[in-house]
């Protein structure tokens, strides 16, 4: 078994806390994704997991065994880097080997499983090669290999695709994926791509200045983010805001620049809870478009356009909700036939079915049971 | 009119224009380096007579050079500098590999190493041959006090040829690591980090890292390196001068020493050219064998 499981994880250097106390379990062939702005210290968890940085308190543990004390290469662990890392002196082959003939396995042996991993990678061809003389997806496929090849129990990438290109980094990205379904080894995988955490990951870790603010699937972070961070960070264009208060018993929203929302039923017994508080209200530019069928919780409102971003397949619509001068403003996604005009007067309709609240202060998000 | 002048200015061909660029630094090495060079061998192929110095001086052809082979303080000093050179290059390199590794540990103060590597280097070779000098003194020698403490009878370390040569050997060598050591650090820093962390996730030790990544990818750095080293190695002349001054006899004397002191103490210009123009065709071998041995190897090079 493979599982990894962090015990209050915590990290200084110096008189900085990187990593403030994390309690994380990672399942045995799970892929986890963590993610998370720069500096947010993603590597530096990462790196406490293989055993290149200390722990400054906490407990790691590894398929059982608890790690702490014990250098990268007791952990069983393979790790690929984000500058790959590879000999530049020694051949592709060798690159791959390097680690099986430290551990002195019979040379059939490295040959079988060299050729193996090449194989899936589709590599073979570059065996002679040197690092120098390859491109840079080709470099990144070697530096898989060189962890395939130990058949650890777990992988550890730190961005390993941030320096390719976006065509190949898309391409590299359904490999590794594919690499998981075939492999089904534990992979821990940094990322400062949401894209990438979402489209890769079984379970997603979203970190914050060293904080974990929310462990959950793709779904669970992009539906039901925990904080406001979690949502403003998840979905391309990011979630809408406006800051809102709650009022006339939690049955309506009254959002920044004279709008005011009617609160589904479900959700009203919870929003009577927070009556009078300052809010923000979040809504996906994807529940925001021209109104089709009228529903329960879609809410039709008069808005213009200030900006259109046409992306081809759909296009993106800067839209200002209501006639106020601070009314707000908000992101939409619409159908390229809808041939939206900047200064357009049009009604809106917003899809308050999936509206979210989150406290001002904490940032936290305000749920109740269901939804 | 100044259209005309544009296309003008484009009819200097590249090469022409190349050729113009490096003629200065043609011309300077041309007096700097061919001239007194040429002036060497020609000064070898003649002779002056020191009791009749008005009749000039007197083309002897390879007369020089033929006394140089039946010389044997000749071939006694030529043979001291290759023992120095075998000596100190190797030594050199392993006392400075071994502080530039030293020097690359994340130290929480860095300066007071650098520094300590950078002072031998700082200082002329006389003052370390004099330094040395006082270390080996028979009487107030720090080396025989040291000695002396374990009950070691003090040494002659400056009037035996061989305790001589060691002590020459070890002056040298704590000289010249110092910029041995600077250089390899230089290529030590370029090293990434992230290399030894793939290596030690991989499974190698320290020492396995050190062989599989510091050596190789060391190897640019410790060639130039030994290129410098041996080319001074063979010019060797201030530390035994300052330390035996050739001493005991001829004993610790190098190439460099003996045609200084056929210059310039005996006057004979024809026979000291000749023996400098050896000593040049040496350096000639030795820097071609090591350049050779580069440019075979560059193929296998660690550079990116
Ligand atoms: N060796 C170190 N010494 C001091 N501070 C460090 C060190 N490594 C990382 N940090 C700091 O820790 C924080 C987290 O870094 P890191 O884990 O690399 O972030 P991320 O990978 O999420 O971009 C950053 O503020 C960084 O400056
Ligand atoms: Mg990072």
């Amino acid at each position: 078994m493979s599982e990894v499981t962090l015990n209050h994880v915590a990290k200084s250097f110096g008189p900085v806390n990187v990593i403030k106390g994390i309690d994380l379990q990672i399942k045995s062939g799970e892929f986890v994704v963590f993610v998370g702005p720069s500096g947010c210290g993603k590597s530096t968890l990462l790196r406490m997991i293989a055993g290149l940085e200390s722990i400054t308190s906490g407990k790691i543990s590894i398929g059982g065994t608890i790690v702490n004390d014990l250098p990268p290469r007791l952990r069983d662990i393979a790790m690929v880097f984000q500058d790959y890392a590879l000999y530049p002196h020694k051949s592709v082959f060798e690159n791959m080997a390097f680690g099986l003939r430290l551990r002195k396995l019979p040379e059939h042996e490295i040959q079988t499983r060299v050729n193996n991993a090449a194989g899936i990678l589709q590599i073979n061809h570059l065996f002679e090669r040197k690092p120098r003389e390859l491109s840079g997806g080709q470099r990144q496929r070697v530096a898989m290999g060189r962890a395939i090849v130990r058949q650890p129990k777990a992988f550890l990438f730190d961005e390993p695709l941030s320096n390719l290109d976006a065509l190949l980094r898309s391409e590299m990205r359904v490999e590794i994926k594919k690499l998981h379904h075939r492999l089904g080894n534990t992979i821990i995988y940094v990322t400062h791509d949401q894209v990438e955490a979402m489209t890769l990951a079984d379970r997603i870790v979203v970190l914050q200045e060293g904080n974990l603010v929310q462990y959950d699937t793709p779904d669970g972070i992009y539906n039901r983010p925990a904080a406001k961070f979690v949502a403003g960070f998840t979905g391309s264009p990011p979630m809408n805001f406006a800051p809102c208060r709650i009022g006339e018993g939690g049955r309506v929203l009254h959002v920044a620049g004279g709008v005011d929302l009617p609160v589904p039923a479900r959700c009203v017994d919870e929003c009577a809870r927070h009556i009078g508080r300052e809010v923000i209200f979040g809504l996906r530019p994807e529940h925001i478009g021209v109104p089709t069928v009228d529903a329960p919780g879609i809410e039709r409102i008069d808005g213009s356009v200030l900006l259109v971003e046409p992306l081809g397949a759909e296009t993106l619509g800067l839209i200002k909700l209501g006639k106020h001068d601070k009314a707000a403003e908000v992101t939409g996604r619409f159908e390229p036939d809808a041939r939206l005009q900047v200064g357009q007067n049009l009604p809106i309709a917003l899809d308050l079915n999936h509206f979210h609240l989150f406290d001002c202060k904490t940032g936290l998000a305000i749920r109740g049971n269901g939804w | 009119m100044s259209d005309a002048a544009v296309p003008k200015q484009k009819d200097m061909s590249e090469p022409m224009l190349g050729a113009l660029l490096l003629l200065p630094a043609v011309l300077l090495l041309l007096l700097v380096v061919v001239y007194p060079i040429g002036t060497l061998f020609w000064t070898s192929l003649h002779s002056v007579d020191n009791a009749n110095p008005q009749a000039g001086e007197q083309w002897v052809g390879i007369a020089n050079y033929l006394r140089a082979f039946d010389d044997d303080r000749f071939w006694h000093a030529t043979l001291q500098t290759v023992i120095y050179i075998v000596v100190t290059v190797p030594g050199a390199l392993v006392v400075g590999l071994g502080l530039a590794l030293l020097a690359n540990q994340p130290f929480r103060i860095q300066w007071p190493v650098r520094l300590s590597l950078l002072l031998p280097w700082a200082l002329p070779l006389v003052f370390a041959g004099l330094i040395f000098r006082w270390f080996f003194e028979y009487q107030t020698g720090i080396v025989n006090d040291l000695l002396a403490r374990i009950g070691v009878e003090p040494l002659g370390w400056l009037s035996d040829p061989t305790l001589a040569t060691i002590a020459i050997c070890i002056a040298i060598i704590w000289k010249a690591s110092s910029f041995m050591a600077l250089m390899l650090l230089a290529g030590l820093q370029t090293i990434p980090k992230s290399l030894y962390e793939a290596a030690e996730v991989d499974g190698a030790s320290k020492w396995q890292q050190f062989v599989e990544i510091t050596l190789p990818m060391l190897r640019p750095s410790i060639f130039v390196a030994l290129i410098f080293r041996t080319i001074t190695a063979i010019q060797t002349f201030d530390i035994p001068y300052a330390m035996t001054g050739g001493g005991p006899g001829d004993a610790t004397e190098t190439l460099a020493m003996y045609i200084h002191k056929s210059t310039l103490d005996f006057l004979d210009f024809g026979y000291g050219s000749a023996l400098a123009a050896l000593m040049f065709l040496f350096s000639m071998v030795a820097t071609s064998g090591y350049l050779r041995y580069t440019r075979r190897s560059s193929g296998r090079g660690a550079e990116e």
